[in-house]
C-alpha cells in the first residue's frame, strides 16, 4: 500500500475518547469560530444562474491567487481555515501562470450547460434511412476510427495531470474534468457512427498514434497543454468543420455541430493558457519555441498519413472518381492551408509570434499542390 | 516523461513525398479500405434510449468478448480496429478484465451522461435570497459543506489519474471514470457555492479525513483504490447524502442533496459490481482486497471521529445547541453513524464477502456491534 495513514485511529485512545466526549453531548467547537472570511455570494444575472465567477471574492476568489502557491499542499477547499496536521498530496503544478487561463472560469460554466448525449441526441436513424455509398461509408468508417484514436490520446491527457495540478485552482482542474467527459463522449459519438454505418471499424494510424503519444507524453504541462489544447484541438475544429461542410448525412452534420462546440472550448482554453503563461513568464518563450522546433513535425505526421488524409478526400469530393477525387483534394488543400494558418495566427494571438518565419511547417505545406 | 515518436516526419523524405504526390496526383494507397475488421450493423434495441454502448456489444466490437488478458491491444486504436505493426505502447497498468471490469458498467457510463445536471442552473439559487439561518446552524451546514467540498475534488483526483493506466481496450470503463470525474468536479462546486451563499463563508479543513482521501488516492491497484474509494467511500458519504437531506434547512439544501445522491448511488453501484467482479474472477486478489479494506476502514473510523463533521452533523440534526437540540442531534447522528457502518457491511455482504461480518475480522465491524448493542441500551435504533 502506497500511503498508511499516520496511525491505527481505531486503537488510539485519543481519538476514542474524544468521540465519546462528542457523542456524550460535550461538544469542543473548535470550527466553530474558525478564522474565514464572511461571504454571501449572489447570482449577478439570475437567468444565468450562480456562477464560479460570482464567487471570485477576497480569499475565496481567483482573481487573488497568488503566482506561486507555497503553503497549500494539501485538498484544503481554498478560503478555509487550515489547521491540524494536514497531508503533502505531491502537487507539481503549482504556479498560476502554468496552467491559468482567464477564461477558464466561464469555458467550465459552458461545458455543463452545453452537455449532451451521444445515444439520444444525435439522429441515428437518419442514417439508417438513407445509407451512404459503400465507398463513402467506408471512407467515413476509417476516418472516425482515427478520431477515435484522437479522442483516446485526449481523454488521457487531462486525466494524466489533473491529480497533479495544486488544489487550489478549482476552477482550472473542473475544467479538465469537463474535457474528460469531452473526450469520452466524442470518443463515443465517433465509435458508434463508425459501427452504425455497417463498415465496421478500419485500420489504426501508425503515424498519427506515433505523433499523438509525443504530443500526450510532453514533459511539462504547459508544453502539453499546447500540443493537446491548442495544436491538436485547433486542427480538430478545422476537421470537424470541414467534415461538416461536406458531411454527406445529417447525421454526420449533427456529429461535427456537436463535436465542434465542444473542441472549441479546448481551443480557447489552450491558447488562453498560453497567453497567460507567456505574459507572466516571458522567458518561456525561448524554451517553447525550441519545443515547438521539435514537436511540430507531429501535425505532418497526422496531415500525411494515408489513414487520415485518404477518406477525407473521398468524402469531401464525393467519391473515388477522378473527378471526385480531384474535388476532394482541392478541398483537403484549403483545409490544411487554413489549419496551418490559424494554428500560426493563434499562437500569435498568444504571444508566440514569429513561428511561421520559424517552423520547418510552412516549407513543406507550401509545397502542396493539386494538379 | 517525454516521448519521441519513431519518425520526425518534417524530416521523413519518403514520408513526405509520398504524401504530395496523393496530393498532387491523386493516386492513392487505399489499403485501409480492405482493413480485416468484423462488419457489423447495430441499432438501438430501445429507440427511446437512442443507441447506446449496449447496442455495440456484438462480437470483435463487444465488451463481453474482451478476454480476461488483454494481449493484443496496447495502444490508442480503439476495440476492434486493424493494428498494423509500428502503434505505439500507451503503457497501461491495468490489461486485466477483472480488475477494472463490473456488470453494467456501460449502463452506468450511459447514465451519467443523460443525467448530468448544472449546478449553475439546476439549484434555485434565488430562493436563499432573503434566507438567514440562526448562526448555529448556518455555521454548521457551511462547516459540513467545507468538508464535502474537500472530500469531492479528491474523489475527481483520484479516478482520473487511473484513466491513462488503464487499457484502451476498455473504453467504457475509462468512459465511466471520465464521468466519475466530471460529476465529482459538480459536487466540489454545488457544495462550494452552497457553502459561500451561507453569509458565514467557508469553516475549517478536516485533517484526519484528508489522511483518509490520501489513503485512496495512493492505492496500489485500481482494485483497491475501487474499493476504497466506490464501495467503502463513496457508499459512507452516500449515506450521510441521504441523511444531510433529511436534515436540509432549507428546500435548496434538499435539491443539492437529492442530485447528487443520484450521481453517488451510480458511482457505488459501479463499485460494488466491480468488486463482486473481481471475487469472483480473480480470487487471489481477495486477501489483498482484505488487507486494503483493514486500512479503508480504519480511515473510515478516522472520518467518523473527525469532530468538525460529527459536531456539524449533531448540530444540524438537532436544529441548534440548545441541550435538547443537541440530544436530538447525537441520536440522529448516532442512527446515522450505525447506519453507515450497517450498510458497509451489507454492501460487502452482497458482493461476495460476508466474512468481515466478524469481529475477529474487522474491527470496524466489532466497533459497529459495540456501538449498536450502547446505542439500544440508550433506547437507539436504527
Amino acid at each position: 500500500m502506497a500511503f498508511y495513514a499516520y496511525k491505527d485511529y481505531t486503537e488510539d485512545q485519543k481519538v476514542l475518547e474524544a468521540m465519546q466526549s462528542v457523542m456524550a453531548g460535550n461538544l469542543g467547537l473548535h470550527w466553530f469560530n474558525a478564522n474565514t472570511e464572511k461571504f454571501k455570494g449572489h447570482a449577478s444575472d439570475p437567468n444565468r444562474g450562480l456562477t464560479y465567477d460570482d464567487l471570485n471574492h477576497g480569499t475565496y476568489g481567483y482573481s487573488d491567487l497568488p503566482e506561486h502557491l507555497r503553503t497549500s499542499q494539501s485538498m484544503v477547499a481554498r478560503g478555509s481555515d487550515k489547521s491540524g496536521k494536514l497531508p503533502d498530496m505531491g502537487y507539481v503544478v503549482n504556479r498560476k501562470s502554468d496552467v491559468w487561463s482567464d477564461n477558464v472560469s466561464e469555458l467550465y460554466e459552458e461545458t455543463k450547460a452545453r452537455r449532451w448525449a451521444p445515444a439520444t441526441d444525435i439522429p441515428w436513424a437518419a442514417l439508417g434511412e438513407k445509407p451512404l455509398s459503400e465507398t463513402i461509408e467506408i471512407a467515413c468508417a476509417q476516418l472516425y476510427t482515427f478520431l477515435q484514436e484522437c479522442e483516446a490520446v485526449s481523454l488521457d491527457f487531462p486525466a494524466r495531470w489533473v491529480a497533479l495540478v495544486n488544489q487550489d485552482f478549482i476552477e482550472q482542474k473542473s475544467f479538465m474534468c469537463g474535457q474528460m467527459l469531452d473526450a469520452s463522449r466524442l470518443l463515443e459519438v465517433f465509435r458508434k457512427r463508425a459501427l452504425y454505418g455497417g463498415a465496421g471499424l478500419k485500420r489504426a494510424n501508425v503515424n498519427a498514434e506515433q505523433g499523438l503519444k509525443e504530443w500526450l507524453w510532453a514533459e511539462t504541462y504547459p508544453q502539453g497543454s499546447l500540443s493537446i489544447n491548442l495544436a491538436l484541438s485547433g486542427m480538430l475544429l478545422a476537421i470537424f468543420r470541414h467534415v461538416a461542410a461536406f458531411a454527406p448525412s445529417v447525421t454526420d452534420r449533427a456529429i461535427m455541430r456537436k463535436a465542434m462546440q465542444d473542441r472549441g472550448r479546448w481551443v480557447s482554453y489552450g491558447t488562453g493558457a498560453l497567453r497567460y503563461h507567456l505574459e507572466h513568464q516571458p522567458g518561456q518563450r525561448v524554451a517553447l519555441h525550441e519545443y515547438l522546433d521539435e514537436s511540430e513535425h507531429v501535425m505532418l505526421g497526422i496531415i500525411g498519413s494515408a489513414e487520415f488524409l485518404e477518406p477525407l478526400i473521398i468524402i469531401a469530393g464525393g467519391g473515388l472518381d477522378k473527378d471526385q477525387v480531384k474535388t476532394g483534394r482541392v478541398a483537403v488543400a484549403k483545409l490544411i492551408k487554413l489549419m496551418m494558418r490559424e494554428y500560426f495566427a493563434r499562437l500569435d494571438y498568444a504571444g508566440l509570434g514569429g513561428r511561421t518565419e520559424r517552423s520547418r511547417l510552412p516549407q513543406v505545406m507550401e509545397r502542396v499542390q493539386v494538379a | 516523461m517525454a516521448y519521441l515518436a519513431t519518425h520526425d516526419y518534417l524530416e521523413d523524405k519518403n514520408f513526405v513525398d509520398k504524401w504530395l504526390y496523393t496530393m498532387r496526383t491523386g493516386e492513392m494507397d487505399l489499403s485501409w479500405m480492405n482493413a480485416k475488421t468484423e462488419k457489423i450493423m447495430p441499432r438501438p434495441q430501445n429507440a427511446r434510449r437512442g443507441l447506446t454502448y449496449r447496442d455495440l456489444d456484438v462480437g470483435s466490437y463487444g465488451f463481453t468478448e474482451v478476454p480476461e488478458k488483454v494481449r493484443d491491444n496496447r495502444s490508442y486504436a480503439p476495440r476492434g480496429a486493424e493494428i498494423p505493426e509500428g502503434v505505439p505502447d500507451a503503457q497501461p497498468w491495468v490489461s486485466r478484465k477483472s480488475e477494472l471490469w463490473a456488470f453494467n458498467t456501460e449502463s452506468y457510463y450511459e447514465e451519467a451522461v443523460s443525467r448530468q445536471w448544472n449546478a449553475t442552473t439546476d439549484i434555485p439559487w434565488d430562493r436563499l435570497e432573503g434566507v438567514e439561518m440562526p448562526e448555529a446552524t448556518g455555521k454548521a451546514l457551511s462547516q459540513l459543506m467545507t468538508f464535502l467540498t474537500e472530500v469531492e475534488m479528491i474523489a475527481t483526483d483520484t479516478p482520473a489519474m487511473w484513466l491513462p493506466r488503464l487499457n484502451p481496450d476498455f473504453i467504457e470503463v475509462k468512459a465511466f471514470i471520465a464521468s466519475q470525474a466530471m460529476d465529482e468536479a459538480r459536487h466540489a462546486e454545488v457544495f462550494r457555492k452552497r457553502a459561500l451563499t451561507t453569509g458565514w463563508g467557508l469553516m475549517a479543513a478536516s485533517p484526519m479525513n484528508e489522511m483518509a482521501l490520501k489513503h485512496l488516492r495512493d492505492a496500489d491497484s485500481f482494485s483497491e483504490m475501487s474499493v476504497a474509494l466506490h464501495l467503502v467511500a463513496e457508499g459512507n458519504v452516500l449515506t450521510m447524502f441521504r441523511f444531510s437531506e433529511y436534515l436540509s434547512p432549507t428546500d435548496v439544501d434538499k435539491k443539492i442533496f437529492r442530485l447528487v445522491m443520484q450521481d453517488e448511488a451510480r458511482h457505488v453501484g459501479y463499485g460494488m459490481q466491480h468488486f463482486k467482479y473481481v471475487l469472483e474472477n480473480f480470487p487471489e486478489k481477495r486477501e489483498v482486497l482484505h488487507a486494503h479494506l483493514d486500512e479503508a476502514e480504519n480511515i473510515s473510523f478516522a472520518g467518523a471521529a473527525a469532530t468538525e463533521v460529527t459536531e456539524s452533523f449533531i448540530i444540524l440534526a438537532g436544529g441548534g445547541m440548545k441541550k435538547e437540540n443537541i440530544e436530538e442531534g447525537i441520536k440522529v447522528t448516532t442512527q446515522f453513524n450505525l447506519k453507515q457502518m450497517h450498510e458497509h457491511f451489507e454492501r460487502l455482504e452482497k458482493c461476495g464477502m460476508p466474512e468481515r461480518k466478524d469481529p475477529k475480522r474487522s474491527k470496524l465491524y466489532a466497533m459497529f456491534l459495540q456501538g449498536k448493542a450502547d446505542a439500544e441500551a440508550h433506547g437507539i435504533t436504527f
